[in-house]
């Protein structure tokens, strides 16, 4: 009894160390960006290195805030991320449904058309996609930075599998039952996948907010610009003042933490059981 | 490091976009940068040279500009944007013609040479903008030549800096007003220079002592370089040699074993070593942890002496010959419209005046572009307490630009991966050798 008791409490400390080694390591970027933020210049690149700053310099922020119409890069970035992501979730769960449920003409071709485009890299369509922007006259407007990113294949792939494990039999029964197609989707489908549907939202607003190119090149004015453009105002041919890139990091990086905390539930459910990640 | 690839990437996809476009309309407006600098005759091929050519000659000078607005790329961040604002705020004011030139900043270097790219596929390029020459051969076409308005309308081009006036008519024709130009220079502790009785190196015989000198006395690397492929391009020129050229590399000779083993050398003897992930020098030359380095000009305001040292500046080491790479970015004009052009002609003069270059070279630590700037008074005064403009005005007559054409950017950075690898692997001089030509040949085959 005794040594059971010893035995599973050894394996309560294995696992806690174990999972304590784990979140160490996940943590310290991060430990090391929020340090680094209030760190001066020259210390910033001492060595050995040093894991709390000597002096605090909270002044990184306010320059680092400074150099850049931060607010307004907030609030585009949040525009235009709100927006994406309610797009591709629209879009996506249409498609997936109709994909998995319905039969139409042509279904299997279609379906392999999308998974193709899978195929071609995105550095390839950029000027392409510009050179449409540049003729809709959308340059420098929410919406050339909205509209091209309002589908995403990969992700209507992923939720069409999830969508098919839904059993045919719950279609029929509804069917039965006179439910509309659409109203089985937003009653049945949706409501049994919320999780890879919250994951998909998740993928979305990350990438939508770490978007770098593609807000570049289709802004001028530094109304319309995104966070991340921010970010290279610390840097010149000669050197970059990492102390400022860092705290501009922080404050980029803030809101998505703050998501994530919030939907954290979520977003471990959908990896856990689509075994994808971003 | 990710950016930088898929700019590149960006620049091949442009191409064939430009190969495809080129096939439409008709086979002369295509790509190649050696159709377009081939063109003799300038102000041909476009219709933007075109009308440069049309409104060229004589009444240039005396014809009124009527008000308009042009915008203007660039890449400044920090005190050089600070600077930029200040002097475009003074243009738009004082200009007489109600000419108002718009900054806009974008990005770094790699992103604003990817903007261009795109806007030159999509024919939305700015009225002007700060460009190297290797970004341009793509978009060649595009750029207005300049011949008519130096001839025509400026004050006195002779004064400019030979090797900028060269740069910037590489092409055959001035492609560029040169303008936010920097050198590389040797930068130094001279407080533990002074320790050891040493001074600044000025050949490589020197550079060895000073390798050799810290190494046993300190157990410090002496030595580093910022841009690995810049310094070989300098070293084989300071041997006497050449580097690359369309043809490919230049340096498969006697002359390039010497380079090769010199710098092979200087690695393996542990004088010098590679910047890692500290991506510049100025970081570990402030913590005193490196005694010297070769790098920008600009670079010296990131270098903080704050620990308690003095810092020295010299011109770079030479061997054979002198030799400092210029480096930084020229003013190129897209504008199409004829009235605009003009305008930007104001303003290209006005940012290459003697007045506005020494000012924009106080504050940001590029060089002046004209010898009258160097030698003002304000500009003499500001040099005697200035190290690093002392020494880079002291190699202004060995300044060389690298040369620019179809693939010249690709092999910048295909020769920083090999000689990186060679030095970490350890390579001898002469595998180092044929895998760095062998580097270089690839990209311009």
């Amino acid at each position: 009894m005794n040594e059971k008791k010893i035995k599973s409490s050894l394996g309560t400390i294995l696992k806690y160390v174990v999972l304590i080694v784990g979140a160490l390591f996940t943590l310290l970027p991060f430990v090391w960006m929020i340090s680094s933020s209030l760190k001066s210049a020259t210390e910033i690149v001492r060595v050995p290195p040093s894991l709390f700053p000597e002096e605090i310099q909270v002044v990184n922020y306010a320059k680092a805030w400074a150099a850049a119409p931060f607010g307004r890069y907030l609030i585009n970035t949040v525009i235009i991320t709100v927006f994406t992501t309610i797009g591709v979730l629209i879009t996506t769960v249409l498609s997936a449904f109709a994909f998995s449920r319905l039969n139409f003409p042509g279904k299997k071709l279609v379906f392999s058309l999308f998974l193709a485009t899978l195929m071609i890299p995105g550095e390839m369509l950029i000027i392409t996609n510009f050179i449409t922007i540049t003729k809709l006259k959308w340059i420098d407007t929410y919406q050339a930075m909205i509209v091209p990113w309002l589908s995403n294949v990969f992700y209507i792939y992923l939720l069409t599998q999830f969508f098919m494990q839904v059993p045919e039999t719950l279609y029929l029964a509804a069917k039965v039952d006179k439910c509309s197609d659409f109203k089985y989707m937003i009653k049945i489908m949706v409501p049994m996948n919320k999780s890879p549907i919250t994951t998909i939202a998740i993928l979305n607003i990350i990438g939508s907010w770490n978007s770098f190119l593609w807000p570049l090149l289709v802004t001028n004015s530094d109304e319309m610009r995104v966070l991340s453009n921010g970010l290279i105002r610390f840097q010149t041919e000669a050197g970059s003042s990492y102390e400022l890139i860092m705290a501009a990091s922080c404050i980029l990086v803030m809101p998505i933490i703050i998501i994530y905390l919030f939907l954290r539930k979520y977003v471990i459910e959908g990896v856990a059981q689509s075994g994808i990640k971003g | 490091m990710k950016r930088r690839r898929i700019g590149a990437m960006l620049l091949t996809a442009a191409l064939a976009t430009g190969m495809l476009a080129g096939c439409g309309d008709n086979g002369s407006s295509g790509t190649g940068a050696d159709e377009a600098a081939n063109t003799a005759q300038p102000a041909e091929s476009t219709d933007a040279a075109g009308t440069a050519e049309a409104e060229s000659g004589d009444a240039q000078s005396d014809t009124a500009i009527e008000p308009c607005e042009i915008t203007f790329w660039h890449a400044m961040s920090e005190q050089q944007e600070v600077t930029l604002t200040e002097l475009t705020d003074q243009f738009n004011s004082e200009n007489e013609y109600g000419i108002k030139v718009t900054l806009v900043n974008q990005g770094y270097y790699n992103d604003l040479s990817t903007k261009l790219t795109a806007n030159a596929a999509a024919d939305t390029l700015p009225d002007m903008a700060q460009a190297y020459n290797s970004w341009l051969i793509p978009y060649l076409d595009k750029v207005v030549h300049l011949d008519d308005f130096v001839a025509n309308d400026y004050d006195n081009y002779d004064d400019i800096i030979e090797s900028y006036r060269d740069e910037c008519s590489q092409f055959g024709f001035i492609a560029a007003m040169p303008f936010n130009k920097s050198t590389y220079v040797y930068f130094y502790n001279k407080t533990l220079f002074d320790e050891l009785g040493l001074s600044a190196p000025e050949t490589w015989e020197d550079i060895k002592t000073v390798g050799e000198a810290f190494k046993t006395e300190k157990g410090m690397v002496s030595l580093g370089f910022d841009d690995m492929a810049g310094m070989l391009e300098a070293s084989l020129r300071q041997n006497g040699g050449d580097y690359v050229t369309e043809e490919g590399a230049q340096f498969d000779n006697e002359t390039g074993l010497e380079t090769v083993s010199f710098i092979m050398d200087l690695y393996s003897n542990g004088y010098a070593r590679l910047v890692g992930e500290d991506g510049y020098f100025s970081g570990p030359f402030s913590n005193q942890m490196i005694a010297a380095y070769i790098g920008s000009s600009t670079g010296v305001s990131y270098i903080d002496t704050s620990s308690g040292w003095e810092l020295g500046v010299a011109p770079l080491p030479g061997n054979k010959e002198k030799a400092a790479n210029q480096a930084g970015t020229n003013l190129v004009m897209f504008s199409q419209d004829e009235n605009r052009q003009k305008a930007v002609w104001e303003y290209m003069k006005f940012l290459t005046s003697e007045e506005a270059t020494v000012k924009w070279a106080m504050e940001t630590g590029y060089l002046p572009v004209r010898t009258s700037a160097y030698e003002s008074d304000t500009y003499q005064e500001f040099m005697k307490n200035d190290a690093t403009a002392t020494a880079a005005y002291a190699q202004a007559d060995s300044f060389f630009s690298s040369p620019a054409f179809d693939g010249s950017y690709d092999i910048q950075s295909a020769v920083n991966a090999k000689l990186e690898e060679l030095i970490l692997n350890d390579a001898d001089p002469e595998t180092a050798l044929s895998e760095l030509v062998e580097a270089v040949n690839a990209e311009t085959k």
